[in-house]
């Protein structure tokens, strides 16, 4: 009798979801931000305010820090965005991965059952 | 060995499933024809805006080549950006259902290897897993997110946008006091890319997890199959 056994389990598998999980926090916190943070200020910023005034906007005043904050802030928002996109690919990447060794075993497997197959099935 | 057919809405999705190479031909002629947009259109009105000084342009009248120009390039700047990643969705999408198909291929061809072990020592069918309607779920999920910011990206480039820029810069929108229509308008148009961006990385999110769960359940078929398999030839072999 042969030692045939299932595949053994791969640390991909326990690895993908962290990678998984870490797309969905970095993309809802990129979501969030853009709502509730940039998308308020920019609407208080050019809705609320004549060009004059945004212009003469002096240093230290709110004008000048939410002009700050909307021409800042994306600069790291999307590139955060991105790496929450990476991270899912490299989720599915790992995933992938395992799929060879588990066909390499399904051989050895098959090879071993289908005689046994053939003499017992009777099909 | 016939299986069940699926409650609504995942009948539909199940039929949809071999069309997968139909769909991402789809989402790669739509990104196409976002980069055409963009190489004709878009790069010819630009190039129409920025052919004069910057007092000449802005100073242009709504009804100018200048002002048209502007308004055009806003307006295809608010829906082809959305209409492009509705194009990458699908192209996800066909990948989703390619491998919706790998999985159900699989489970039809260890249902006939199954029909071929003797009947004591055949394992019954396990049940169709959870996650895969989990899955078609999150694909249907992530279509609709990234159509949905299609839909509002079309809603914005109809009102809003044009009726902002269809306007003189220097004469008109730049004198706009807080409280009037245009300040109003220009709030919306200047903020509507902070939210509606990040929107349709949500509805990618769907459709990468729909991609993470469909692998999760053929790697998890493939390992079922080998385990019983390897069952089958421990009780068989004993009786030798």
């Amino acid at each position: 009798m042969a030692n045939v056994t299932p595949p053994a389990p791969a640390w991909q598998i326990k690895v993908f979801p962290l990678f998984t999980l870490l797309g969905w926090v970095l993309i809802l916190i990129s979501f969030l931000i853009g709502l509730l943070v940039l998308s308020a200020t920019a609407v208080g910023y050019w809705g609320g305010n004549a060009k004059a005034v945004r212009d003469a906007a002096e240093a230290g005043s709110v004008l000048l820090d939410q002009l700050q904050m909307l021409t800042v802030t994306p600069r790291w928002l999307e590139p955060l965005t991105f790496l929450g996109v990476a991270a899912f690919m490299t989720g599915i990447a790992l995933e992938f991965s395992t799929i060879p060794a588990i066909l390499k075993n399904r051989g050895q497997v098959m090879s071993a059952a289908f005689p046994l197959i053939v003499k017992l099935g009777g099909k | 060995m016939v299986e069940e057919r699926p409650p609504f809405p995942f009948n539909m999705i199940e039929g949809m499933m071999p069309m997968f190479p139909l769909i991402a031909v789809m989402g790669w002629m739509i990104v196409l024809i976002a980069l055409v947009i963009g190489a004709t259109a878009l790069a010819s009105s630009q190039a129409t805006f920025f052919s004069d000084a910057k007092a000449i342009r802005e100073g242009a009248a709504a009804g100018s080549a200048f002002v048209q120009a502007n308004v055009d390039a806003h307006v295809i700047e608010a829906w082809v950006p959305q209409f492009k990643f509705l194009g990458l969705g699908l192209g996800l999408m066909a990948i989703t259902m390619a491998l919706g198909t790998i999985a159900k291929r699989l489970r039809r061809m260890g249902q006939v290897i199954s029909s071929h072990l003797p009947a004591d020592l055949r394992p019954p069918m396990p049940p169709i897993p959870t996650r895969v309607r989990v899955f078609q779920l999150s694909t249907l999920m992530g279509v609709m997110i990234l159509s949905a910011a299609l839909i509002i990206g079309l809603v914005l480039a109809t009102g809003v946008v044009p009726s902002y820029w269809n306007h003189s810069i220097a004469n008109e929108l730049d004198p706009a006091q807080p409280g009037s229509a245009l300040l109003a308008q220009l709030g919306v148009v200047s903020s509507f890319a902070d939210w509606l961006n990040p929107l349709r990385m949500v509805g990618m999110a769907f459709l990468f997890t729909a991609i993470t769960l469909a692998l999760t359940v053929i790697i998890g078929t493939l390992r079922m199959q080998a385990g019983v398999l390897v069952d089958f030839y421990q009780r068989a072999s004993s009786r030798q």
